[in-house]
């Protein structure tokens, strides 16, 4: 067992997997000379060579149909979208192309690519947004969202390894959080949420690593005012392990949802629909809440980002609401934003905030 | 014994002849079978374009490549594609190469090296380049010929896997078959290139424009450009000027003036191939007559065969959208 930062575990994984299939090919923005904007191809362009790291032009669009072309004819793209923002700019190839060539060719061909990119979360406009929710409504796609960095490389092996185009999000703050990784890294099958925390009032699920941080922070100082709540991580959402998230309901009988992105539309509604479809919904004591992003563009000025960012007060105040209880004035102040400094101490790539 | 150019033998130019008297015949067919409602799917009808697909994809390996644009018919024919094939895809039968998921117009038959295109115009371009890099990978000097029209040459993807291409040497041809019109967009007022070959130059490769109604000009040019690629040396952007006899689809009215509509059916690439054939004295009438007889029997009882063809069983649609199983809850 190693401790490496989120970043070195993707580029190992990424480097174990080059090594052994000479089908990986390596192409984004800046991957090969910078090793990309948060580092997690540095030193591959030299280990590899130009033909398995291959630096893209300004051509989002264009480099994506490029790799879906290749995986059709039998490599294995890996592509790094500089950030996700970018997804509108190839949602063509990507719903298009990429995710319905197995249907359209009833199997005679089938696109094999990923599509890894960080999400900033927290910067401005442009360069923060989560499109988890208008990807998983592509049928075609899976959409893999590790938070955890100890899930980094299993899931990104897994992904490279699935014969489907594979959405690999990685909310960038876990680029610096440091996780254990055994010498040889083993794929982690895609559809299995992890239980981060068990518990037995609230089920609060979340994804995305600045959020499930946020959430395990919460059920901590939950737990100290003896509200019992169950963490969970889905990891993937398309597979995705609706079997956990409904056992878990049933045992609690409330159910958070926690997430980043807007929430009209998001992929939590989807997950509260489909505990209201099952078994668990007889089962509910309060009514289910989403704690999300309220459908605002994220500002650039912090000061603006109060109400922008899901906040820990609001999860707080959305696990007492559902326990039908008295919030403690003590309860915490800290925002997201402070949150993720906490675990952006040591920061790597070009953007710092 | 006449000499044929490009080391063509007087089999080839029949077999040629053929391949566009069957796409004629095929349009004309499918037109009228479209509009008496014996077939389900609107057919984008390549009438006046025939010598582009037949001649850019006639010399081609059977480990090459093609991916048709919507209207490149022919590349299917030039590939061994069966009119009875496609019929089954124009069903929507369970015969049919997609199982009844896409149109013909939409179908990859992999084993024939025929590639997919999505409904999206001039999407299929950077498609195209990525197959060229893994057929570059292999070694074995296979290529791709990647299809699109004037209106194709105008989108970002269209420039992107230009550039992309040439940067990575890729082994593709792209053939513009500019038939002067985008739906009903004139490319004479919406693509401000002189010629679409004259985009070449940005992307540092050769543009060459060519007579698209001359099968072997066509042929010519794609073999020259197919040499290059399988050399190693890169991508090369053909232009073949050519003429669509109908409206975009049969749904659509023709907006063209009559005057142009005569005008273009004056170069028209069945009778320049025919006229050449028959001054050589390779094609008698009688050939001609034993070939449209061939090729009338073939669409029809290929139209009545699929008439008949088993539908799809309607849960086949959960098969084949991800590699594992799928069912009505989804993934």
């Amino acid at each position: 067992m190693r401790v490496l930062a989120g970043n070195q575990i993707l580029r190992e994984a990424l480097a174990q997997e080059m090594e052994r299939d000479q089908r990986v090919w390596l192409l984004g923005e800046d991957i090969g000379v910078l090793g990309g904007i948060y580092k997690v191809t540095e030193g591959l362009l030299q280990r590899f060579g130009r033909d398995r790291v291959t630096d893209m032009p300004i051509s989002e669009s264009g480099f994506v149909g490029m790799a879906a072309g290749a995986a059709m004819l039998g490599l294995r793209p890996v592509v790094e979208l500089m950030f996700a923002d970018l997804f509108p700019v190839c949602m063509d190839q990507i719903v298009n192309t990429a995710a319905k060539t197995r249907f359209v060719t009833n199997g005679l061909l089938h696109v094999p690519m990923v599509i890894r990119t960080p999400t900033i979360s927290n910067v401005t406009a442009y360069q923060s947004q989560t499109f988890e929710a208008w990807l998983a409504h592509v049928p075609g796609l899976k959409v893999v969202m590790p938070s955890k960095p100890q899930d980094l490389g299993g899931l990104l092996l897994a992904s490279i390894r699935d014969p489907d185009p594979v959405i690999f999000l990685e909310n960038r703050f876990v680029y610096d959080m440091m996780g254990e990784v055994p010498d040889v890294i083993e794929p982690i099958p895609l559809g299995q949420a992890r239980i981060c925390r068990e518990g037995t009032d609230v089920t609060l699920v979340a994804w995305g690593a600045n959020m499930v941080q946020m959430a395990e922070q919460v059920a901590d100082q939950a737990a100290e005012d003896g509200v019992s709540v169950e963490v969970i991580d889905p990891r993937t959402l398309v597979p995705f392990d609706l079997r956990a998230i409904v056992q878990s309901v049933c045992k609690t009988g409330r159910l958070v949802v926690l997430h980043e992105a807007v929430r009209r539309c998001g992929f939590g509604a989807e997950i509260v629909a489909s505990i209201a479809d099952s078994e668990a919904f007889s089962k509910l004591r309060a009514p289910m809440i989403r704690v999300a992003n309220p459908g605002v563009p994220v500002p650039f000025s912090r000061a603006l980002h109060k109400y922008a960012l899901p906040a820990a007060e609001d999860l707080m105040a959305a696990i007492y609401r559902v326990m039908k209880r008295v919030m403690p004035k003590a309860m915490p102040k800290t925002t997201v934003k402070q949150q993720v400094e906490l675990v952006a101490s040591r920061p790597s790539g070009y953007l710092r905030r | 014994m006449a000499k044929f150019p490009y080391g063509l033998t007087a089999d080839d130019l029949l077999k040629m002849y053929r391949l566009i008297l069957f796409g004629r015949r095929y349009g004309e067919s499918v037109d009228r079978w479209y509009k008496a409602g014996r077939l389900p799917q609107l057919p984008y009808i390549s009438m006046g374009q025939e010598a582009v697909g037949v001649g850019a994809c006639y010399g081609l390996r059977a480990d090459d490549w093609v991916l048709p644009s919507l209207r490149t018919n022919e590349a299917y024919w030039t590939r061994g594609v069966t009119v009875l094939e496609q019929f089954h895809g124009m069903m929507g039968n369970a015969h049919s190469i997609t199982g009844g998921r896409e149109t013909s117009n939409h179908a990859a038959y992999p084993d024939r090296g025929i590639l997919v295109g999505t409904g999206l115009i001039a999407s299929q371009i950077p498609v195209a380049v990525g197959a060229a890099i893994a057929l570059k990978r292999k070694g074995k000097g296979d290529v791709i010929v990647c299809f699109f029209g004037d209106g194709g040459s105008n989108r970002g993807d269209f420039h992107e896997a230009l550039n992309l291409a040439s940067m990575l040497k890729a082994p593709v041809v792209f053939v513009c078959e500019n038939n002067g019109y985008g739906f009903t967009a004139p490319a004479s007022e919406v693509v401000t290139a002189k010629d679409v070959a004259d985009r070449a130059m940005s992307y540092a490769m050769p543009g060459k424009t060519v007579d698209g109604q001359d099968v072997l000009a066509v042929y010519g040019a794609a073999q020259e450009a197919v040499k290059r690629a399988r050399q190693g040396e890169g991508p090369t952007l053909l232009e073949c000027k050519t003429h669509r006899y109908l409206p975009h689809c049969p749904s659509v009215e023709e907006e063209r003036p009559p005057e142009v509509l005569h005008k273009m059916r004056q170069r028209d690439p069945l009778v320049i191939l025919g006229d050449r054939l028959q001054r050589e004295g390779l094609l008698s009438q009688a050939t001609i007559q034993s070939m449209e007889q061939e090729i009338r029997q073939e669409l029809e009882d290929s139209l009545e065969q699929a008439e008949h063809g088993p539908i799809p069983e309607p849960a086949e649609v959960f098969h084949n959208l991800y590699c594992e199983p799928t069912t009505a809850m989804g993934l």
